[in-house]
Order: C-alpha cells, then structure tokens, then sequence
C-alpha cells in the first residue's frame, strides 16, 4: 500500500487515458521504421514467436517487432491502446474478448474484398467451430483464427487403478462416482478438481446435459432443466467433498503430487506436467470429455485481428497469410505447444503423430465457443462464477441464488 | 507586490502537475460519470451518451459496490490503528538506541516498503497457501488444521490487511522517527532530573511533541487505506467472491475489466467525496490543537 496516493487509481486512469488521446509524444510503434510491424503477443514470453516470423522478415524485409502482453494487462493495454489511437499492427484476442474488442471498432475489417490476396486466408481453411461466420460480430469479421484451445480430461492412470477403477471415467455422473471414490483414499485427497475462476466448465456441463445457455432469439438463457442438472453436477462435486474448497490450489501440483487426480483442463497442462514431473510419464492420460446426453467440449484458443489504424495493413495481411500457412501452424505447435487452426495443419504427419494431438483434434470435432456476448469474463462468466461459488463455498440458498443470476443474465443479448 | 510573485512563481510548477495529473483527471471523471462511455465509446465518441444520474443510481442499488464499501471500511477500521499503532512503537524502540545495529534495523523495517509488490504477492501467495504453504505448515507442527488464509471469506480480510499493515508501517515509521530525533534532549534531562520514569517521559512530553507527525501520519494512512489497492489485487484479485474486493479494486474491475468508464467513474467521485470528507473533518478537529 502506498501512503502517499492522492487520488484513487481508477480515477488517475480515467484522466490518464483522456490524457493519453491528446499526447502527441512518439512511442516505441511509431518510431519504428515506416513498413514495420508490431505485433502483441499473449503471455510471457515473445522469443518462440520471433523465431517464427523470422523467415517472413527474411522473405519480405519487413521487421516484425513482437511485444509480450501478459493476458492479465490485455484488458489495460488493449484499453489505452483504443484511447490513444495508438496500437499495435496485429494483435492477439483471446475469444472471450472478440466482441469486447471488435465492439470498440478498433479493428480492421476483414471482408471478402480484402482478404482476396491472400489465400491462406479463406475461412473454409480454418476448423469450422472458429472460422469465418463463427466468430463475426454483427455480421462482420474483425480477426482470424490463430490457435485453438479445447478442454480434455485428464486423469492419473495410476491412481485411478489402485482406487480399482479401470478406465477415465465416460460419463459425467462416472466421474462424479469416481470422485467421490478418489476421494476416499484419505484427509486432503480428492477426485477433481474444479478451478474455481473457470465460468466456462460450468457452461461445458450444461452442453453435456443436452442444454443451451442461448435461447432461439440469443438472449443468454440459464433457466432451463439442462442447466439445473448441470447445477447438480457441479454442487454435487463439491457435496460429495470430492474437490478441493481453498482457491489457491495449484491444478498441475495437485495432479503431480495425485492430490487431484481427475481434472478438465486445456492442452497447455499437459505442456505443464511434461515439464514439472518428466517421470510421471505413461501415468497419466488424456481421453475426451466424459458425456451425458453429449460430450461438446469447450472451444477456446485466440485470434489475430489487424489494427484498423495500422500504417501498413497490407504488409499485416501478408504476414496473417503466412502465420495461416500449414507449415507456420506446425512450426508454431512444435515450438510452442499450441495446437494450430488451419486444418491441413491438424492432419499433418507431425501431429497426427502423437496420440495425445489425436484426443485433442476428435475433441476439437466436438467443441463449441462460448456465446459472444459482451465482456463474457466481466460480467455473464463472472455471474455464473460467482452465484456457483457462493452455492458451494459458503451455503449460499440455492433457489434464491439461480433465480438472482437468471434475472442479472437474462436480458444479455448474444448478437 | 513583488515577494508575492515571487512565491506564484515557486509553486507554479508544482500548480501545473498538481492540475494536469490531480484536478483535472477528477474533473473528467466526474463529466465521463454522467455518460454511458465503454470501450466502444473510447474508441469513437460519437457513441458516447450523456444519461444524467443514471450511473449513480445504478451503484447505490449494486450490492457489489456496498460489499466493496464494507470491506474498504473494515480494511481501515483495522488497518489504520494497526500501522500507526505499531509505526509509533517500532519508531520509539528505533530511537532508543544510536548504535549501527538499530541503524540496520532500521533499513530492516522499511525494506517491505520498497518492495516491488509483484514479489511481495509471490513470496506471501506463498507463505499463505494452503496446501504447501509455511504458515499452515507451521500451524501443522503444534497439532493445529490449516487455515484457508486466502480462501475463506472472513479470514481473507486480515490476510490482506496483515500484509498491508507489513508494508505499510516502513515509510511511517521513518517518519515519526524523524520527528523523534526533534524532540528537544533539553526537555527530557530536565524531565529525569526531576525523576520523571522514561514511561512518563514518553507520555507526557514525547508523544504531545509527535502530535503534528502524528496527524500526518494519521491521515495519510487513512487516506491510503481508503484507496487500499495493492494487495488483494496481487493476491486474490478481490476473491473468494468479492470477500477482499476494496473499493478501488472493484473501480478498477468495472473500469478496466468490464470497459464501463461511466459507471467507475461515478464510483471514483464516490470515493474522492468519501475521501474528501474525512479528511476535512480531520482538519477541523486538528484547529482546536495548541502548537508547542
């Protein structure tokens, strides 16, 4: 804490983001070389995506600058970034944030006339779930697909079968067995765990019970009798005291030390045990979702969108074209563990290859976006977060809680 | 005439930032609380509406807000007592002695002030976790169960403030150490040569003496535990359900992570009034103090 603030932080951003629209001053973008490219990259590191580009700088003689943006300063930067006019050429946006950011009309539009040079480009070559109409905004198309993210089970062979279950569980209501039977091995040992940030799983479950959060006229809808089963499910997880309460439970700590031995997560945790327990290997697995009356996983992943002020938008298609490429997207799996877009990158040998990808890719076949609606994250996730969580964490009544989020929900349009 | 223009002249600069960085940003805030403006808006304004009082009645009826209001005022309720309490102590001990261990003390109780407070939320993210952290380990060690530090809704509360009130006490109790080492020897000689113990030394002569750095400390203190920001944003990022939200975290959600500039606007006016008003009151009540 810091004594010697004067006024509030929000209040000195507010006035340094209006500050930031009338400063002239030349920032590191604009002071590159005319042709250049900025390019903001999630997470923490922008060395492997170098190394990516590298070729196409060679190739164009374009520079390509990379700027790592960790995904909690996205909404900061992105926001000062739309004030000031002032962005990068390409930018990277989570799908939960399309409709935030494309709302902001900050980004290029990305029609028929314009991607008609580049033939990377065309939607028919993107998995369908992402591509071209799935994810336009009011009718236009603001960005590409870039990596796909879906949600797996994974489960520690070896625990399960000296629990004596055989086999990752198929069903929902076999995992909720299993769970519960994991979690009788002893104090502090559970079944699964449940993220407790995580709105989409909650939304996942209720696909997998056969229902839908968007009703016929895309109002967001959680008042259905697929959505209270999914309830049940969720609630009747942590009943059972198959998962763990406490928020700050590590998930890949938990499934090393076998703490958690079940849990639904994205192909970045398999990255994640690879690297922090080399010797569980062959102990563990991942299979697709378990079912109810379906198995729909979640469809996550980012997309690239083009700054609509960028400079030189020709040479930021070009350089989308080259990332849409097949052999960008395999290069871009195997330096970087993200599982490509593009579908004749998904069939190449190099992936196809290892069975994990396999499980990955059938799972892609049967994985949904959440619906986009604005500011998912800030306020239809975080309702349905927090009215979950208030249910299971502190006994919170469980009619009068869904029945406060169906009516903070419900007039949220999805179009 | 002229000496005047003189000063205008030595506080112009300091006017300048004070208006561009201080007065201004509160005016547009409170013009931006009068309007609909999001993301979208920023980015063209022609999107922008003026809708009167709208944001206003809006946060007076969010039970979020109150909540955040509630813990905000409970953070200080604790919190201010805590720090200035403690500051004066650890000052007092720090006086006590010139030698070059109270010297590296020193530096020791104000290390956490300066702090990158990134490392500060990994180390006790650490130390508070519940499955390996040390605090439960320890507790583990006299046959106690682990605590749920960031978990659990009430006991989240003092986990934050405990490690504000860490952070917090390095700066004052500079401070007030600085306003000890001015208080006249001359006093307190004469004070033992009359016998008085160094207990009454200190209450009688000393801590009448701090009675102006006390009040500066007071009020800056309040002043930031009323802005409480840092660490359950680096913590708990206001969780477990908006248990450790203070009002300028949740300022900063709806502002930021859910883009609505009016509606965390209209807040941050709140905030500057509430802050505004107290400290106000404080100035009144210090008019009555007789200077030594």
């Amino acid at each position: 804490m810091k004594s010697t603030r004067i006024t509030a932080p929000a209040l000195l951003a507010v006035g340094a983001l209006v500050l930031a629209g009338c400063t002239t001053t030349p920032t590191a973008e604009e002071s590159a070389a005319p042709g250049d490219l900025t390019v903001w990259i999630m997470g923490d590191s922008s060395a492997n995506f170098d190394a990516l580009v590298a070729p196409f700088e060679e190739e164009t003689g374009i520079a390509v600058e990379t700027v790592a943006v960790p995904w909690d300063a996205i909404d900061q930067k992105f926001t000062t970034a739309v004030a000031s006019g002032d962005g990068p050429d390409i930018i990277q946006i989570g799908v939960s944030k399309l409709r935030t950011f494309a709302d902001s009309g900050a980004l290029l539009e990305l029609d028929a006339d314009t991607l008609a040079d580049h033939p990377h480009l065309a939607a028919e070559n993107f998995i369908d779930g992402v591509a071209g109409d799935a994810t336009a905004i009011g009718g236009s198309i603001v960005s590409l697909p870039w990596v796909s993210d879906t949600r797996v089970l994974f489960t520690r062979t070896d625990i399960l079968s000296e629990a004596g279950i055989d086999a990752p569980p198929a069903t929902w209501d076999e995992l909720r067995a299993d769970a519960k039977t994991l979690a009788g091995r002893g104090d502090g040992q559970y079944g699964y765990y449940i993220p407790q940030w995580d709105s989409a799983l909650p939304v996942v479950m209720t696909w997998d019970q056969g229902g839908e959060i968007v009703d016929a006229d895309g109002m967001i809808d959680f008042d259905t009798p697929e959505f209270q089963r999914a309830v049940d499910l969720y609630t009747g997880l942590y009943a059972d005291g198959s998962v763990p309460t406490n928020s700050d439970f590590d998930q890949t700590q938990g499934f090393v030390s076998g703490v958690a031995p079940m849990l639904v997560s994205g192909p970045y945790l398999a990255g994640a045990i690879a690297d922090a327990a080399p010797e569980l290997d062959g102990k563990w697995t991942v299979t697709t979702l378990p079912t109810g009356a379906a198995g729909t996983s979640l469809l996550a992943g980012s997309n690239l969108g083009v700054w609509g002020s960028s400079d030189n938008t020709d040479g930021a298609l070009d350089l989308l074209d080259f990332l849409s490429t097949p052999e960008t997207q395999v290069a871009w799996f195997e330096s970087d563990g993200q599982l490509p877009t593009v579908k004749d990158a998904l069939t190449d040998p190099a992936l196809a290859a290892d069975p994990m990808v396999e499980v990955y890719t059938q799972q892609l076949a049967d994985a949904r976006l959440l619906p986009l609606v604005p500011n998912w994250d800030g306020e239809t996730g975080k309702a349905l977060l927090d009215a979950l969580n208030s249910i299971v964490l502190t006994g919170a009544d469980r009619d009068q809680t869904l029945d406060a989020l169906f009516q903070t929900t419900s007039g949220t349009s999805v179009n | 005439m002229r000496p005047r223009l003189t000063g205008y002249a030595f506080i112009t600069p300091a006017m300048l930032l004070l208006i561009t960085f201080g007065v201004l940003p509160i005016a547009v805030a409170m013009i931006v609380s009068l309007t609909d403006m999001n993301l979208a808006g920023l980015g063209d304004w022609s999107r922008i509406r003026f809708i009167g009082t709208d944001n206003y009645a809006a946060l007076f009826a969010d039970r979020a807000f109150w909540q955040a209001m509630g813990n905000t005022a409970l953070f200080a309720i604790v919190g201010v007592p805590s720090v200035v309490g403690l500051s004066l102590l650890i000052a007092l001990g720090l006086n006590s002695s010139q030698s070059r261990f109270f010297r590296a003390l020193r530096s020791f109780y104000f290390v956490p002030a300066i702090t990158a407070i990134v490392a500060v939320a990994l180390v006790w993210g650490y130390l508070f976790n519940t499955q390996f952290g040390l605090f439960n380990h320890l507790l583990s060690l006299v046959g106690l169960p682990p605590v749920p530090w960031l978990s659990d809704p009430v006991v989240v509360k003092f986990s934050v403030v405990w490690v504000a009130v860490w952070r917090g006490i390095g700066l004052n109790v500079i401070i007030l150490l600085a306003a000890l080492q001015g208080v006249p020897r001359e006093y307190l000689e004469a004070a033992s040569i009359d016998g008085a113990s160094r207990l009454r030394q200190t209450v009688s002569i000393v801590l009448p003496l701090l009675r102006f750095a006390l009040f500066f400390v007071t009020i800056t203190t309040i002043i930031a535990w009323l802005q409480f920001f840092d660490e359950p944003f680096v913590l708990t990022k206001g969780g477990p359900l908006g248990a450790s939200t203070s009002i300028s975290l949740f300022l900063y959600q709806k502002g930021f992570s859910a883009s609505q500039f009016g509606y965390a606007s209209a807040g941050s006016v709140v905030l500057f009034v509430v802050i505004a008003v107290i400290t106000v009151v404080q100035l009144r009540a210090r008019r009555a103090d007789v200077d030594y």
